[in-house]
């Protein structure tokens, strides 16, 4: 199967352990990616839809473009604001129209409203297929417990989920089929406090202490998400959330693709484990004495 | 001990109205409410309010639909005031926000209800009152109004004959309290409530109307009373019958149009009395106990987009797919024309009494009041009441001894053993009474029981037992003392029903069916007596139009 | 039917912890939740304490947590409330005090906050003769935001609030919303000023929750996020935004003006300030160590950063 790949920002700068997880899990998987190299940051919800909404249009034309009509992400803002986007973009075809002709035409480009965006784990489910990975699944990570996190963007609003409410089970189901053990939690669905770290960094931080304690206190030996940003709060603001909270955490947080790939053979270092603020030691360690 | 100049009791559309008005006279105005002000029943009122402001309308045609919609028992002077007034009160609250459909050119928007032969039911989509009653209170905000929020007034106080303030229980402490004033506006609503099922809300126990009553203050017209037909089976909802005006029909077991053998020419779309009375007969005489309103030939897309709010409660409260089956509809008690008898600046037949809104008669509905007037004469009569009443001035002697007293009379309420009776089955007790024997179709055997029966309930109320002790929020006792007015209420309805003997506008006996304007051009007044009201009539007021025959 | 209705109760005055209690009623086939519950206090427990007005579900007064889910009373037929063993459960929303039973503290959470954004309409100048004259369309977007019936169940889903009830939360932001979309209101600026303080909108994580939770369809988080836009729209240093959040979005918009995409390094650091990075130490060096800290401004232009560049200065040149 043959997507085009949107890798993001983040997935390069601040988690630079993605990427390469990504492409790595992807090709052993058998996903055809195709980079999207010209493109834009869609805005991440933080700049104005004014401005994002035409760079997302020319991301989508772009995939038209090579006759692609499937945009893969790596991280759940993308898929929210870009899916968001996509979504506004077909249901108004006036719309579309203005923005090709103000900031498409003079490229020679024209989006025709017909790119769907996924997420990687939504691939995974809806064209892969679950059954598919469990087969690809080499080392299953047998004994490892694993709460989700979803990240806000990938579960709401509600026109993302395109009428499969299952989506809001996929990242649970991905950790069964890789053979790990779900660690479920009422923080799963929640929001990390990243979108606010700037205007109310107490907040944030609360709400990472929140989560991954809830997680850590059901016995999870780590965190798995599908959104880099997320990834960078509850990772690399673990420190100070501790520290605000007064109290240890510890709960290594780990990418999709990382536990993916785990479980496909790969070892911690092939996946950069050792990029994360939290050492994800036990998973390390775990995972060892699987191999 | 607060006191202020004004005390508005009701803190719904006319009471937040009257405030304001109070407010602009430089007054120190209170607002005082059982419910927060948002909570109140006027917010539910979905049609429109009238004004003639679009061209093809005018005043007087606007007060000559009023008239024959009320079947000419409105006063006509009062009319004159309301349709002369209206264009006013609609465009001010335009200007304090109020988000009014536009037509193309920007202008008002108006669409048309029963009874009127022109659009001029200016609207804010399905939610006409709910919009208008979130602008006033904006508006009492931004006037830093105080509102004594979830506090049930419990009596007036009297002195020397005049109104100078009320004793009131706060909710949430179970705190009696006496607020006096100047003068005190009751704005407490209707009375629909002693209706069982009925579409009006929780609160609608004619607790204002009761407390005047029984101070000296004379009730109106009490006998008219509208129903809905619009009503769902098991809850009472209504719906509203701008689904009529888009073209539903009503029919009976054999698939006809019944309404249109009472309104040749209107059918479905006659005044809400004439449909409801036609729906009553055909209940009446037929196996079932519903008749049906069907939209199945309507385009369900538009339907869903103009009426979302009435498509889901179609679905989810009556269980029907309104594309594929027709819904049980039948008459619920709606609304009450009658009221406190005040006159155009509300003063009633005490001193320092006022009263506007749901809870008085300001003479314009008559036997019948048209949709889109309601909305209007709260505003209109309660900016009067509010004027009127902040020129007031009094002073009270010997509260204090009156409060103990009411403390004391409560506290002897909350204390009394248990027994038997209870207030919420009574209440039901009454209600089904009410609606058998005091509905749209009515006779004097039936009046004579429901006159013993509420003499019956009477009695055993005085053994109801409150047996939550706490003080508080006790909405038990809350409920136990708006039992006492609806039996208060009850009683005067009956009695007004036995007196008019004949058929107009909501008010048909069946014993006497005619309209008889010879004796009849003329309101029902009663008085409080402690053996039952006193009944005398007073005849309408005629300017402009000459009673006819009334013809949809 | 028979049903068995768990209610919540609790008297704080009594001390003690909110307790399920249990009645079991006899209703009709089509009864409400709320039709339950008078007949609770009607006939088996005056005391239980629930607050209800219309029944109609117009006025928004008895929201309440009825089988896990906030919901209104009047119009959650017990049939489709009842779980699995066939029973409802009756509790008050969440995160607001409990003054009594079901009944909250509304004041404190809810109308205190609307109260705080100046909730009526502020021309700018004396009103016309007659009615104002206003495209119907322009008067859609206040029509919607006026649906709200002040129920909180929006403010109830908030991912902000249970941390921090300070925040305005998205029903005063929404009322705020209906007069920053009314074409009537003339204190635009000044109401984009308030609102941009702190534990105001920027406050927002614009995590849908509210979109999700209100039962109204206004999408609170949207007409959150339309005040952002306005802001934003009105020049980021007009401010309407607090200090931080303007130098975020400054520093986003510039690096993706560049060079197509967001150079983090530089985005931290002209968002916190050089102090502020240096309080970060520990992490920072950490991060540094690992490779997970993007060097500010050494930041290479991807394919097409032209194009990008372009986009903003054609959405900068509208302006006026």
């Amino acid at each position: 199967m043959r997507v085009a790949f949107y890798p993001g920002c983040v997935s390069r700068g601040g988690c630079p352990e993605l990427y390469p997880s990504a492409v790595k899990v992807a090709a052993q998987l058998g996903l055809e990616l195709e980079e999207l190299t010209d493109v834009g940051c869609n805005g991440a919800g933080v700049l104005s839809r004014e401005v994002s909404d035409p760079i997302n249009a020319r991301t989508f034309a772009k995939a038209e473009q090579r006759g692609l009509s499937t945009v893969m992400t790596i991280c759940s803002t993308c898929t929210g604001v870009m899916g968001q986007a996509s979504i506004r973009l077909r249901e108004d075809p006036q719309y579309r129209e203005r923005l090709n002709r103000e900031f498409l035409a003079d490229e020679g480009l024209e989006y025709r409203g017909t790119v769907t965006v996924k997420h990687l784990l939504w691939i995974i489910h809806e064209d892969y297929g679950l059954e598919r990975l469990k087969t690809a699944v080499s080392r299953p990570l047998r004994g490892l417990k694993v709460s989700p996190f979803y990240g806000c963007y990938i579960r709401r609003p509600d026109a993302i989920i395109e009428g499969k409410p299952q989506r809001k089970q996929y990242l649970e189901r991905v950790i069964e089929a890789v053979g790990a053990e779900v660690v479920d939690f009422g923080g799963k669905g929640r929001c990390c406090g990243f979108p606010i770290l700037a205007a109310n960094e107490t907040n944030s931080m609360a709400m990472v202490a929140a989560h991954t304690g809830e997680a850590k206190g059901k016995g999870a030996d780590c965190m798995v998400t599908p959104c880099p940003l997320c990834h960078l709060n509850l990772d690399g603001g673990q420190p100070r959330a501790e520290a605000q909270k007064g109290e240890p955490i510890d709960l290594p947080i780990l990418h999709l693709p990382q536990l993916i790939g785990l479980s496909l053979g790969f070892n911690p270092d092939e996946l950069h484990l050792k990029r994360h603020i939290v050492r994800p030691r036990t998973v390390e360690e775990k995972v060892q004495l699987l191999t | 001990m607060p006191k202020h100049s004004v005390l508005i009791v009701g803190a719904g559309i006319s009471g937040m109205r009257a405030a304001l008005a109070a407010h602009e006279r430089g007054s120190d105005v209170a607002l005082i409410s059982k419910v927060h002000p948002l909570r109140t029943h006027g917010g539910t009122s979905q049609g429109g309010i009238n004004a003639a402001v679009r061209d093809g309308d005018g005043v007087e045609l606007h007060g000559a639909e009023t008239v024959k919609g009320a079947d000419y028992l409105a006063d006509q002077d009062a009319v004159e005031l309301l349709t002369g007034a209206a264009p006013r009160a609609v465009i001010e609250l335009d200007h304090w926000g109020v988000p009014f459909n536009r037509d193309p050119t920007g202008r008002l928007d108006a669409r048309s209800l029963c009874g009127a032969t022109r659009s001029r039911a200016c609207f804010v989509d399905d939610m006409t009152g709910h919009a208008i009653l979130q602008v006033l209170w904006e508006q009492v905000l931004k006037a830093a109004i105080p509102v004594y929020d979830e506090w049930v007034v419990t009596k007036p106080l009297l002195d020397d004959g005049a109104c100078v303030g009320v004793v009131a229980i706060e909710l949430a402490s179970g705190k009696v309290e006496a607020f006096t004033a100047d003068a005190v506006v009751l704005a407490t609503g209707g009375c629909a409530r002693v209706y069982e099922p009925t579409g009006a809300g929780y609160g609608v126990t004619g607790d204002g109307v009761a407390l005047a009553y029984q101070a000296g203050a004379p009730l109106m017209d009490m006998e008219m009373v509208q129903f809905h037909p619009l009503g769902i089976r098991g809850s009472g909802m209504i719906l509203t019958d701008a689904v009529l005006g888009l073209g539903g029909h009503l029919v009976n077991g054999g698939g006809e149009r019944f309404a249109l053998k009472y309104a040749p020419t209107l059918g479905e779309r006659a005044p809400r009395d004439i449909v409801a009375r036609a729906a009553e007969e055909e209940i009446v005489g037929g196996p079932a106990e519903f008749v049906a309103l069907d939209l199945r030939h309507l385009d369900g897309e538009e339907f869903k987009s103009r009426f979302p709010f009435t498509s889901n409660i179609i679905k989810t409260q009556a269980g029907v797919d309104p594309a594929k089956d027709a819904v049980p509809v039948r008459p619920v008690a709606h609304r009450t024309m009658g009221g406190i008898q005040v006159d155009s600046d509300g003063a009633t037949g005490v001193a320092g009494l006022y009263a506007c809104g749901g809870c008085a008669d300001t003479r314009v509905h008559g036997a019948n009041g048209l949709g889109g007037n309601w909305l209007l004469e709260a505003l209109v009569f309660g900016e009067r009441a509010g004027l009127a009443a902040a020129q007031e001035a009094r002073s009270a002697k010997g509260i204090d001894a009156r409060l103990e007293d009411e403390r004391r009379r409560i506290a002897v309420i909350v204390d009394r053993p248990a027994g038997p009776e209870q207030a919420g089955p009574m209440r039901s007790e009454l209600g089904r009474v009410m609606r058998r024997c005091v509905g749209p179709l009515r006779d004097a055997s039936g009046l004579k029981e429901a006159a013993t029966k509420i003499g019956e309930l009477s009695a055993r109320y005085r053994k109801v037992c409150i047996t939550s002790k706490g003080r508080r929020y006790n909405y038990e006792l809350g409920a136990f003392l708006e039992l006492e007015s609806l039996l208060s209420v009850g009683q005067v309805i009956v009695a007004a029903a036995q007196f008019r003997e004949e058929s107009r506008g909501a008010h048909v006996r069946r014993d006497h069916p005619v309209r008889d304007d010879a004796r009849w051009l003329a309101h029902t007044v009663a008085s409080f007596r402690p053996d039952g009201p006193a009944m005398t009539s007073k005849p309408v007021v005629v300017t402009k139009w000459k009673p006819e025959g009334r013809r949809y | 039917m028979q049903a068995t209705f768990k209610v919540s109760r609790y008297d704080p005055e009594a001390g003690g912890k909110p307790t399920l209690q249990p009645y079991t009623l006899e209703l009709p086939e089509d009864a409400t939740v709320l039709d339950g519950l008078f007949k609770i206090r009607e006939e088996l427990d005056g005391s239980l304490a629930f607050r209800a007005s219309c029944n109609r579900g117009f006025c928004g007064e008895c929201t309440l947590r009825i089988s896990r889910g906030g919901r209104l009373a009047c119009m959650t037929r017990v049939a489709t409330a009842r779980t699995k063993d066939g029973e409802v459960t009756v509790e008050p929303i969440r995160y607001v005090r409990v003054l009594k039973d079901l009944v909250c503290d509304m004041d404190r959470s809810l109308w205190q906050k609307i109260k705080a954004v100046e909730p009526w309409l502020q021309p700018a100048a004396r009103p016309p003769e007659r009615e104002y004259i206003v495209a119907d369309a322009q008067l859609r977007p206040v029509r919607n935001a006026m649906k709200c019936y002040h129920c909180g169940l929006c403010d109830e889903g908030c991912s902000v609030i249970p941390f921090d009830n300070t925040f305005l939360g998205p029903a005063a932001l929404t009322k705020a919303y209906r007069f920053l979309a009314d074409p009537r209101d003339g204190a635009r600026a000044h109401r984009l000023r308030g609102l941009g303080e702190p534990r105001g909108m920027w406050d927002c994580v614009h995590c849908y929750e509210a979109d999700e939770h209100c039962p109204r369809g206004i999408d609170p988080t949207h007409r959150i996020l339309d005040l952002r836009e306005m802001a934003i729209g009105m020049g980021i240093k007009s401010g309407a935004t607090n200090p931080q959040v303007a130098r975020h979005y400054e520093s986003f918009a510039a690096s993706v003006k560049k060079s197509g995409w967001l150079d983090e390094g530089r985005l931290a650091l002209e968002t916190w300030g050089v102090r502020r990075i240096f309080g970060l130490l520990p992490v920072a060096w950490r991060a540094l160590q690992r490779g997970k800290l993007p060097i500010p401004y050494r930041h290479p232009k991807r394919a097409g950063a032209e194009r990008i560049g372009r986009i903003f200065e054609k959405v900068e040149r509208r302006k006026p």
